[in-house]
């Protein structure tokens, strides 16, 4: 899911400055990743029980606390749109032309079948404003040398108390997360992969997110063309947006 | 008055095997009545009793901001405990959970109670005794329908008065058999102290299940619901079960009296002398007609007397070892024990006699009006009138 | 000779009318009396079997594992090819397509602004068949408290309760949102055609119900349904014939080692309800035992009655020289021709009084508290024609009365021809 790589990527980029091995390690990421503002189409492949679906969107965001997504296929789903400002988050249905405010038990719910939640999209502040992040070794994942990280909350209020991460030491991007239970059970885990250089930078392109307490392949995710900082009209941001 | 009772009892035991069938008809119509009515006042006892047993104590005391038909209002819908109020209070704490057993996933309604409780029949006990790290103990339902046994471990996720994941396993110590579907589908009981630490809700509650005799005092904030409000809808369902046996006793009476009014056309039909001769020897013709109608009820105090000796035994038998029931009526979310022990109360008996005599004096009255037409001179001949 | 005695019972109203009353009045409570009691023991099975389990079901496996769950993405699919196929095999059932489903009712206000939500559980059923059978079969008519049964697209019927806590009233639109058989968000707008009652507090709370065709739509199920159920004739329950269907459907699968292919159940297969049928049958069993040996004692008097009324004509046809074996011999036949007559009379309308009963019922809601007349709880008792309601009541009509007058004719030979003429008094 977009919304994913985008908060995620921008978690882990903005953050004050500390002298720390791994938070200049995230500030490089996030100079790698982060934009001003993007245009993503992507590709969401959701494995059910009895055949895949393919969920193409167009999304639009700037910064973290902004962002709308159009879904362009299957029909079904075609010119959905979801806006989300702040902590809100809004659904419009083309078929019954209703926008519907998520709250509470329905932020819970998956999204579009897949192995997130829309409240995985939710979480909008800074990953180092709620998290301390420690350097906790060297790995070879994938043929490549990564940096894993740790990120223990530093706030009470956070879904996942801990997060593991593991960062290409070459191009600065992350090629896998894992997300924990304050038991330390671990509840989720997201793999990236075919890192591409678009626009000058690393970016991967690929990512599979997989719940671990179920079973089931997990929802892949692609992204089939990006644009970064390009201006994007802030109508685009507007509950009016959803109808058009 | 007496003669007829004399002369009417006489006349029935003289006529053997005949009056006996008609009796045995009446004290079968008569078993049936107070046994079905006994079974069905012996499942609403119980399903109260159960009820009272497994879920409802003394009543409830819900916080106000939980609506137990919204599941949504579980996650702010509690309270902190007041300790000086709490006396005779057991503490209960609902949050939402998943269980994951074998990759599957249910959702479940976790509920913290106090392990010391004796309010309730669930076996809270065994979660004091087990040493586990979590204990939890489920009903026989939910154990079906998420296939655990006793000694699984299974992975749970919940949330934290945060709303930050958390996830351990917890080990099923014991499930319980209860009668009441609605503390058992869906649902994970475990020490609330338990539920407490892995929430961070200290001293919280969302409900409280009162001890018997709990008289209601005024809590700011939470909400009490009497035993008699709780237990309406199963009322509601009891009631509905007597009106549909009621039409089955008007039924298996009017067979009954059927038989009896047919002996009663039969007899004044074949004894035309026998009256006539009672009016010559000067009674009136309504004495005639009170001896017939005393010979016809006389059926009925017969039967009584049949049914109570065989009904005794038979009643005090299936009083004692109950009545099994199939296990499919459970399931249909009704309180049913399956095992029903009848209750035959005394105004039930006494009523169910009164009704039987009545009505079969009534029954006895009817053609003997007959006679009261009938031309004493014709009648002393047998002729046929 | 049949001819001759059917003439005499004809034309002598003593010999026919209260006997064949009798007859027929009692053949006629025996029948009713089983009907009634077939149908009130039946009563948790046939609710099983309209709420939930149909006397077959049909869904596919995966379903039948998680059926708990209301596992919609695991549902059938290709339905239309599947009933067609059981309505070609078995046109006297009733196949219809059933999904249940959960979801979200989201009310919104003149701005559009939400104003209250509300978790619902939803059923859908073929409420657009123009059949009605599905809308009778759930007595929903009866459990609307006001309004109507959705006629077209995007009605529904919601609970009373819940429309009272969420404001609504007829002709207000309200938004379904769940998730489709894919866990895609569903939405749809509903516009609200009535609001109902089940007597189940945990139905009365949030239930919506809409048709078959609507819930395929918005949970994207198309040509799907979570179950298929099969009714046999009348909406009774045979349990012989439910095997062998679903024996012989899931014969036909054998082969198939598709998880998600058809299985078809049986109503006692389900939910444990072998043993309940059983414990209801034997029940029943002994109550009509009881009332056919009742019946048979009333009409064993009737008969005892005939020959001890006929005394004198046959103490004259004696006197005129017939034999006595004659006489009997008439005497009997007569009794079966008046017994035959008694149990015809009195099946047929017994068998119409509990037709009635079956469709009409008996109402008992004035009986029951206000939530009286409820989908679930049924306020109307009703009773169930069942084949042996056709012959169970020429046991006490031809059997009894028959003995009993074979009985009382054996008098005629106890008679001396030397007594005869005092006793005739002539």
């Amino acid at each position: 899911m977009k919304y994913t790589i985008v908060l995620f990527i921008v978690f882990l980029g903005l953050s004050k400055s500390q002298a720390q091995d791994a938070i200049k390690i995230l500030q490089k990421v996030d100079a790698n990743m982060a934009s001003e503002s993007r245009i993503v189409e992507t590709k969401m492949i959701i494995n059910g029980k009895r055949n895949s679906r393919t969920v193409i969107s167009k999304g639009y965001s700037t910064g973290i606390d902004k962002s709308f997504t159009e879904y362009l296929s299957p029909d079904r789903e075609k010119g959905t749109k979801m806006l989300k400002l702040d902590n809100r988050l809004w659904i419009y249905s083309p078929d019954t032309d209703r926008t519907i405010q998520l709250s509470g038990h329905m932020l819970r719910q998956s999204v579009m079948g897949s192995d997130l939640s829309y409240e995985d999209m939710m979480e909008d502040r800074k990953l180092l404003e709620i998290y301390n992040a420690s350097f906790i070794g060297e790995e070879i994942l994938d043929g490549r040398k990564v940096w894993v990280l740790q990120l223990d909350a530093k706030v009470e209020d956070v879904s996942y108390v801990k997060r593991k991460t593991w960062i290409d030491q070459e191009r600065y991007v992350p090629l896998k997360e894992e997300l924990f239970a304050k038991s330390g059970q671990l509840l989720k885990t997201t793999t990236l992969s075919d890192v591409k250089k678009i626009e000058g930078r690393w970016f991967p392109t690929k990512m599979i997110y997989k719940d671990e307490l179920k079973s089931g392949d997990g929802t892949h995710f692609e992204f089939v063309s990006i644009e970064f900082n390009k201006e994007i009209p802030d109508y685009i941001f507007s509950k009016a947006s959803l109808k058009k | 008055m007496k003669l007829a009772f004399q002369l009417a009892y006489k006349n029935l035991v003289g006529s053997g095997l005949k009056t006996w069938l008609n009796v045995l008809v009446l004290a079968i119509a008569f078993l049936t009545i107070i046994f079905f009515n006994g079974f069905i006042d012996g499942w609403h006892n119980q399903a109260k009793l159960d009820s009272e047993e497994w879920e409802i104590g003394g009543g409830h005391i819900l916080n106000n901001n939980y609506d137990s038909s919204d599941p949504f209002t579980i996650q702010d819908g509690h309270g902190p405990i007041l300790t000086n109020e709490a006396n005779g209070l057991t503490p209960i704490l609902f949050r939402q959970g998943t269980i994951y057993p074998s990759g599957r996933m249910y959702s479940a309604l976790i509920k913290g109670i106090d392990v010391n409780q004796n309010t309730l029949k669930i076996p809270t006990n065994l979660l004091k005794e087990s040493a586990a790290d979590i204990p939890a103990i489920i009903g026989k339902r939910y154990a079906k329908s998420s296939k655990l046994k006793v000694g699984d471990e299974v992975l749970m996720r919940w949330r934290d008065k945060n709303g930050t994941f958390d996830a351990s396993n917890i080990t099923i110590v014991g499930i319980f058999d209860s009668n009441v579907p609605t503390i058992d589908v869906g649902q994970i009981w475990m020490p609330i102290k338990k539920l407490w630490e892995i929430t961070g809700l200290e001293n919280e509650a969302t409900m409280f299940v009162a001890n018997v005799g709990y008289t209601s005092t005024k809590m700011e904030g939470w909400n009490f619901q009497s035993k008699e409000d709780l237990l309406s809808s199963l009322t509601r369902i009891i009631e509905s079960k007597k009106a549909s046996g009621s039409i089955m006793y008007i039924f298996l009476m009017g067979i009954a009296l059927l038989a009896i009014f047919d002996t009663q056309v039969l007899s004044i039909f074949r004894r035309q002398r026998e009256i006539g001769t009672y009016i010559s020897l000067g009674m009136t013709r309504l004495q005639v007609v009170k001896l017939f109608t005393v010979e016809g009820s006389m059926y009925s105090i017969l039967a009584t007397l049949l049914g109570t000796i065989l009904g005794i035994p038979l009643f005090g038998y299936v009083a004692r070892t109950g009545i099994g029931i199939p296990e499919a009526s459970q399931n249909q979310g009704v309180t049913i024990s399956d095992t029903i022990y009848p209750a035959f109360g005394i105004g039930l008996i006494l009523s169910t006699i009164i009704l039987i005599i009545l009505s079969s004096t009534i029954v006895s009255f009817l053609p003997a009006r007959k006679i009261a037409k009938m031309d004493p001179v014709n009648a002393l001949k047998g002729k046929i009138q | 000779m049949i001819q001759f005695l059917l003439k005499g019972i004809l034309r002598d109203k003593s010999r026919s009318i209260l006997p064949i009353i009798i007859v027929s009045a009692g053949v006629f409570l025996t029948v009713l009396l089983s009907g009634y009691m077939k149908g009130v023991f039946g009563d948790v099975i046939d609710q099983s079997a309209r709420f939930d389990t149909g006397h077959v079901k049909v869904m596919s496996r995966a379903y039948a594992e998680n059926i708990d769950q209301l596992p919609n993405d695991l549902a059938l699919l290709g339905v239309t090819e599947i009933v067609g196929s059981l309505k070609n095999q078995y046109p006297e059932m009733d196949w219809v397509k059933r999904i249940k489903f959960g979801g979200l009712i989201d009310v919104i206000d003149k701005e559009g602004n939400s104003k209250g939500q509300g978790p619902v559980a939803g059923l859908s059923f073929e409420l657009f068949s123009g059949t009605g059978k599905e809308i009778k079969r759930m007595n929903i008519e009866k459990s609307i408290v006001i309004g109507r049964v959705p006629l077209k697209p995007n009605e529904a019927l919601i609970s009373n309760e819940f429309a009272q806590k969420l404001n609504l009233s007829i002709g207000d639109e309200v938004t379904y949102i769940g998730s489709t058989m894919n866990g895609s968000m569903a939405f749809s707008v509903f516009k609200i055609c009535g609001t109902i009652t089940f007597g189940v507090a945990q139905m009365d709370r949030g239930s919506i119900i809409i048709d078959v065709s609507d819930a395929q739509k918005i949970l994207d199920m198309e040509d799907g349904a979570g179950e298929i159920l099969g009714f046999q004739r009348n909406d009774i329950y045979q349990v012989e014939e439910a095997e062998l269907i679903s024996d012989k459907f899931n014969a036909s699968y054998a082969s198939d080692p598709d998880e998600f292919a058809p299985m078809m159940v049986s109503l006692q297969k389900q939910n444990d309800l072998e043993f309940m049928i059983n414990y209801s049958n034997s029940i029943s069993a002994i109550l009509i035992g009881f009332f056919i040996f009742a019946m048979s004692l009333v009409l064993w008097n009737t008969g005892l009655l005939s020959g001890l009324r006929r005394y004198k004509e046959f103490g004259i046809r004696l006197a005129l020289g017939e034999a006595k074996g004659q006489i009997y011999r008439t005497f009997t036949y007569e009794a079966i021709i008046v017994g035959i007559i008694g149990s015809v009379i009195g099946t047929v309308l017994g068998v119409s009084a509990v037709y009635y009963l079956q469709v009409v019922g008996i109402d008992i809601s004035g009986m029951l508290d206000q939530l009286s007349s409820s989908m679930m709880m049924p306020s109307v008792l009703r009773g169930k024609i069942t084949p042996n309601l056709f012959y169970i009541g020429f046991v006490p009509g031809l059997l009894a009365m028959v003995l009993g007058n074979m009985l009382s004719g054996l008098g005629i030979y106890k008679r001396q021809t030397a007594t005869l003429m005092k006793e005739l008094e002539v």
